[in-house]
């Protein structure tokens, strides 16, 4: 647990499709502020990695601000926003101000090459700025999800990897044990397909909630690529996009998106 | 001048809080301003005051709320007013004794049964401006009747829309009370507006029945039908939103419709849409449709009571729609979602119409009609001579006469469920 001082001061930010962020706060007396961003560890282990942004002048009324440029690449995880007001003062731990992420809500038509990233500024659940981050050696992106007759149909595209014609979908069971599903998928233009699941396959005879991943095998004998949907500002989709309920003889089977914007199917109830 | 709000509670949240902050914040720039709010149950309100605004309470119930006098019905707070049931004889005393000590050169009431301890009991030097967040067509009766008897004490009375100014004009006769309309002001934006690119729709506010969050999710379907790549974000949190949910589902829209949750500040999320959009059946002001049009979007609203008639140029910066018909609201979002140079134009008219409401302009009108008031109250005048004569007075006695015949009846019906129980 940090026990960093908080500060009141509010924090705007601004962030572009290629994963600029630039931050600014008002901070009129500080000497050689620096803007502190803290990867979160795992629970129980030490911070380890972490990066540090000078804060610049950038008008005459006491505004400061820091450019994250696009390179280097982040680790995937959660980074803390902090303000070291001077070379030896404490951290302090940075409220959210305008989070102006305009340029990321249209999702991103372009294709993207390895490693895919994407950065999204956004509120802890008490109420502290930080920086979800993502970075995946190939991704794919989830699109419009159709549910209809017992079906769930998928449009996706892929990124940072080729599509090639033996490609397949596999959902796995979370937590090992038990075999994946495997489902053809049916390619479009520039890395986009679709696949289609019945959702009787996923419900098994044994009682109590079960959880299907999704990941996507490029090729035969390509690494297994996640689904999720990453490409805007929901930084927390779960309680956003929400899918109804599959009625499968005694079981229901939804598809949702996990605290990492993965897709995932949760069945509850048996056949 | 001294100036005093008086309030409800500014210790927790809504609109009527925003508003009397914000004004009361602006107007400490020149003046000695205070607020006063008659309850508090936290350390700290849930929006900061200028810092030279004072702020006080006269009941705080994290310790009086078992006092005995606060276990007896109130007095003088109006019976039929909507929060009679959290006053009592405590809070008649200690708003009584408020009002009596009070070196304030005007008090400001800010909803109508503290605007009735104002008309009753402020002393003759005090001037009396009592403001009305509610509108006179949807008070009951029975309040309505009370209102009538005490407001014409006031020097000043504020509504939020030219409608309920007019309706309090020709339904009561109050002689030598000024009735203006003050709109509520919405602070400057700091972000640059929106483009009018973005293909989101956007509504906010507390999702409960009035608003018919309802009605926009099956207009945006006619939207989804044509242009499924659109998106209606909803931001808010209430009661409603398992019903909500269940309609998206219903209508298959879950691909093209989001409850987002409550976003505060609204601006940043404004900005990332391109049409708002507001169905409410009532709605006294339309705070949220004033916010939209300040970041840059044309707004498609009901055309309800009172408030988006009269914000709301229809055709210019927005569109007015009949309350309640979905058709007419997806007509009017589509007409919209296709054409792009009419969304920017609108959009861009929204942002110079909307200016009207800025803190500016609202402040520097209430600031006159304080000053006003107060300058009639020290020369032996109250508010402006008496508007009306006798077709006026005749209207106004049958209103009352109406209000008085629906009170006795509402209470004779009270009286019979009471025997019944």
């Amino acid at each position: 647990m940090s026990t960093a001082r908080t500060t009141e001061l509010r924090t705007d930010c601004c962030a572009d499709p290629d994963g600029r962020i630039t931050f600014r706060l008002r901070l009129p007396t500080a000497t050689r502020p620096r803007l502190l961003l803290v990867l979160r560890p795992k629970k129980g282990r030490p911070e380890e990695t972490s990066l540090i942004l000078d804060l610049e002048p950038c008008d005459d009324r006491g505004h400061v601000r820091a450019v994250l440029e696009p390179r280097p690449v982040l680790a995937e995880g959660r980074w803390d926003a902090y303000l070291l007001r001077g070379p030896d003062a404490d951290r302090e731990r940075l409220r959210p101000g305008l989070r102006d992420l305009r340029l990321l809500v249209g999702g991103d038509t372009r294709g993207r090459t390895s490693p895919v990233t994407v950065r999204v500024p956004y509120t802890t659940v008490d109420g502290f700025l930080a920086l979800r981050t993502w970075r995946r050696a190939a991704h794919v992106e989830a699109g419009p999800l159709d549910l209809a007759d017992g079906t769930m149909t998928v449009s996706a595209r892929l990124h940072g990897a080729e599509l090639s014609e033996d490609a397949a979908v596999e959902l796995r069971p979370r937590g090992g044990g038990g075999t994946g599903r495997v489902y053809r998928v049916r390619p479009a233009e520039e890395g986009a397909f679709s696949f289609t699941v019945d959702c009787a396959d996923l419900v098994g005879e044994t009682a109590g909630p079960r959880i299907w991943d999704a990941f996507l095998r490029p090729a035969a004998d390509a690494p297994p690529v996640r689904i999720g949907r990453l490409f805007d500002d929901v930084a927390d989709r779960k309680g956003v996009y929400v899918y109804p309920r599959v009625t499968v003889g005694g079981a229901a089977v939804r598809p949702y998106y996990t605290v990492d914007n993965d897709l995932a199917v949760e069945v509850t109830g048996t056949g | 001048m001294k100036v005093s709000f008086l309030i409800h509670n500014a210790y927790g949240i809504g609109g009527t809080i925003t508003t009397t902050f914000n004004l009361a914040g602006a107007l400490a720039e020149r003046h000695d301003v205070e607020i006063v709010s008659v309850l508090r149950h936290r350390e700290h309100p849930n929006l900061t005051p200028h810092p030279d605004v004072g702020l006080r309470a006269l009941v705080d119930l994290r310790r009086e709320k078992d006092h005995p006098l606060h276990r007896r019905p109130a007095g003088v707070f109006p019976s039929a007013e909507y929060r009679h049931h959290q006053y009592s004889e405590l809070t008649d005393l200690r708003i009584a004794e408020y009002l009596e000590g009070t070196d304030a050169d005007v008090v400001v009431g800010t909803r109508p049964g503290l605007n009735v301890h104002l008309a009753l009991q402020a002393p003759q030097r005090v001037a009396r401006v009592g403001q009305e967040h509610l509108t006179l067509d949807n008070h009951p009766p029975a309040l309505r009747t009370a209102l009538r008897r005490a407001y014409r004490r006031l020097d000043v009375l504020t509504t939020v829309t030219e409608a309920d100014a007019r309706a309090y004009r020709r339904k009561m006769r109050l002689p030598g009370v000024r009735v203006e309309a003050l709109p509520n002001s919405v602070p400057d934006p700091v972000l640059p507006a929106a483009d009018g690119s973005a293909k989101v729709v956007i509504a906010a506010g507390r999702l409960v029945p009035v608003k018919r969050y309802d009605l926009i999710i099956e207009a945006f379907a006619q939207v989804v039908a044509e242009r499924p790549d659109w998106q209606l974000r909803i931001y808010g949190k209430g009661e409603e939103e398992d019903r909500l949910r269940a309609r998206i589902e219903a209508l298959g829209l879950w691909n093209n419709v989001f409850l987002m949750g409550a976003a505060t500040p609204m601006e940043a999320e404004w900005v990332k849409g391109s049409i708002g959009a507001a169905a409410s059946n009532f709605e006294p002001f339309g705070m949220t449709i004033v916010e939209a049009m300040r970041c840059g979007l044309p707004v498609v609203s009901t055309d309800c009571p009172y408030g988006p008639g009269e914000i709301i140029r229809d055709g210019e910066d927005g569109r007015l729609v009949p309350v309640g018909d979905s058709r007419a609201f997806g007509a009017a979002l589509l007409d919209l979602v296709r054409d792009d140079e009419l969304r920017r134009r609108m959009g861009e008219a929204a942002v110079d119409h909307a200016r009207r409401f800025a803190p500016g302009p609202v402040v520097a009108q209430a600031e006159r009609l304080l000053e006003e008031a107060v300058a009639a109250r020290s020369g032996g005048r109250r508010g402006i001579p008496g508007r009306g004569g006798m077709r006026h007075a005749l209207l106004g006695q049958g209103h009352a006469a109406r209000d008085l015949a629906h009170a006795a009846a509402s209470g004779a019906l009270r009286t019979v469920r009471g025997r019944r129980r």
